[in-house]
């Protein structure tokens, strides 16, 4: 690359400014196009979140008609809307508490397998639930608990048990999220922690085996100290990005009866805006709950500085 | 005897690791066994509920039923257009982003990178973006799919961070030859960053391939993907399956279904052992920036 930016007295900057464009004019033009994807897809329809602020009437223009907070009240006062941000809140926390040990604990393990060629295989294959649509796992889970043909409740029969109607029944659309969750993402969020645990030093294992230090004491003296910056990190982007649930996943598992604990503010978003064309009250919540969400991840790439002296972004 | 006792705990934490990882081998893999079980069984097993991960009374009944519905050759055609198309697109256009702005000294830098960075904190939701497909006249259109998602912004950090690891040198010494940004850019950088360009291709390919929220949107049935049909089958907008009486229809419907993801699963899941030599060092020097 060519010498840094000119500074300086400003005639000579500006002839200097030509020199630079007429050199380096083609960097331009390659981001001409980018830059303009970024305005139009990316800038316009954050501008475009003032819908929330416009009164929409049907039949006239999507864009509305006068500006209101009447949205804002609207759904301030909308238990729908606070039922929703309830169920965004618990299956967050939840999902959390449960998915974000998991992968450490899979990657120390995969970690401790003495055999390579098995350590390899076990990882590639718990990488391929991460490249299935999420169509597909919702398919594949409503075959697998299906109450009638489904192998889980065959084999409830099977013990004497009940069927249960897995898909359809509130207390276990939490449960079944979750776990699906785990199951698509613990092999592929795993990698992170385990190229953190290939990079500590074999001295330090070393060490500890010399002072007779057993394999779970290596693990827990060696290997979590080791990787817990790696660990933090993580801790704050999931943090920060808590409130980014599977939008399409839920929207596939959402049925009438599972409503009271499935319908979270996308899925709200989307019934209200897309299904009922209700335009600007759809805007206005999904405003709302990206403002919330820009403060998590401020709040955590904030802390990620703090800690080690480097933001996320 | 201390020795012993360490040695003990050893085998007893090697079995417990074995355990833990012939479970998640398990549930990795039963889902799919059973799918591809349930897809080349016989009707009657399926009816009894017989089948478990092993076929029975073999057939390729589903697999014929499904090649021979008209709409789902179309979509399958639609999902290697997606998919090819919209990486080719997000691939090009990635890169052309991240070429300029892995050099630190470019004039404007700092604003265009804080303009990609600013859309990973807030983006505009999904009623804007909606309106603005339909204003743009996208919706109806396959562009409505292919341009939108061109350039995802994570994955562009993970390209500009690669393209920052290669030694300047080489590129001084191609500009003293006289060469041009563009063909540095095409025959040489790019040809350093097969380890990214192969990660991030990947995971827009995953995206392209998977999706079936956009196409609800704004495609019409007919440019529908084979996620868009398996979504109808899913939720019941598309009844497939003959048969006489209703648990028959169902258990005929079940194998139908298991071919269907079956079919639409296995490219997109082949494709991946190939690259993934590539995801360790794709992945980490993107690092966790990404």
């Amino acid at each position: 690359m060519t010498k840094n930016a000119p500074a300086g007295v400003s005639i000579q900057r500006n002839s200097m400014l030509r020199r630079y464009m007429r050199r380096h004019w083609v960097l331009y033009a390659m981001l001409l196009l980018p830059v303009l994807y970024y305005i139009i897809f990316k800038y316009v329809p954050m501008v475009g979140n003032v819908l929330a602020f416009r009164r929409y009437r049907p039949g006239m223009s999507p864009f509305g008609t006068e500006w209101t907070m009447r949205y804002f009240e609207r759904f301030l006062r909308d238990p729908m809307f606070w039922r929703a941000f309830r169920n965004t809140l618990v299956i967050s926390v939840f999902n959390i508490l449960v998915n974000f040990p998991i992968p450490i604990i899979f990657a120390i393990l995969l970690n401790e397998v003495r055999i390579k060629p098995f350590q390899k295989f076990v990882q590639t294959v718990s990488y391929v639930p991460r490249f299935v649509s999420t169509v597909v796992v919702i398919a594949i889970l409503n075959e697998l608990l299906s109450p009638s043909s489904g192998l889980v409740n065959r084999l409830l029969e099977s013990l004497g048990m009940e069927v249960i109607y897995f898909m359809n029944e509130p207390e276990w659309f939490r449960p079944v999220y979750i776990l699906s969750e785990t199951w698509q993402f613990t092999g592929w969020t795993a990698i992170i922690y385990l190229a953190a645990i290939t990079s500590i030093s074999p001295d330090l294992f070393e060490a500890a085996e010399i002072d007779g230090a057993g394999r779970l004491q290596r693990i827990w003296y060696v290997t979590v100290p080791c990787i817990l910056p790696t660990i933090a990190v993580m801790l704050i982007i999931n943090v920060g990005h808590m409130l980014r649930l599977g939008f399409e996943k839920v929207l596939l598992m959402y049925t009438p009866a599972n409503s009271s604990v499935s319908d979270i503010i996308d899925t709200l978003v989307y019934r209200t805006g897309l299904q009922s064309q209700n335009y600007s009250y759809a805007t206005a919540v999904g405003l709302f709950s990206g403002l919330i969400g820009l403060v998590l991840v401020i709040s955590a790439n904030t802390a990620s500085k703090k800690l080690t002296g480097e933001s996320i972004y | 005897m201390k020795r012993r006792s360490i040695g003990a705990g050893n085998l007893l934490f090697d079995v417990f690791v074995y355990l833990v990882m012939f479970f998640v081998l398990f549930c990795c893999l039963v889902p799919f066994l059973y799918m591809l079980a349930v897809s080349f069984s016989g009707r009657k097993p399926l009816v009894n509920g017989e089948v478990f991960l092993w076929p029975k009374e073999f057939t390729l009944d589903s697999y014929k039923q499904i090649f021979t519905y008209p709409n789902f050759f179309r979509a399958y055609g639609n999902t290697f257009l997606y998919a090819i198309a919209g990486t080719a697109i997000a691939l090009v256009m990635t890169s052309l982003m991240a070429y300029p702005l892995s050099k630190k000294n470019l004039w404007g830098n700092r604003f265009f990178t804080k303009m990609v960075v600013v859309t990973m904190f807030f983006s505009g939701g999904l009623i804007p973006n909606y309106l603005l497909i339909n204003t743009l006249r996208l919706a109806g259109t396959r562009f409505a799919i292919l341009i939108p998602f061109a350039i995802n912004s994570f994955n562009l950090i993970i390209l500009i961070n690669f393209f920052r690891s290669i030694p300047e040198e080489i590129e001084e010494a191609a500009l003293i030859d006289g060469l041009g940004y563009f063909s540095i850019l095409w025959r040489i950088v790019m040809p350093l960053s097969t380890a990214a360009v192969a990660t991030i291709g990947l995971y827009y390919a995953v995206f392209f391939w998977n999706d079936w929220f956009n196409s609800l949107l704004y495609l019409r049935s007919d440019q529908y993907p084979v996620m868009m049909i398996l979504r109808n089958i899913v939720n019941g907008t598309m009844v497939i399956g003959t048969g006489e009486g209703a648990s028959e229809k169902t258990t005929i419907a079940i194998s139908i279904k298991s071919a269907v993801i079956i079919t639409s699963t296995v490219p997109i899941v082949v494709v991946y052992p190939f690259l993934q030599r590539f995801f360790v060092k794709g992945i980490t020097i993107g690092g966790v920036k990404g």
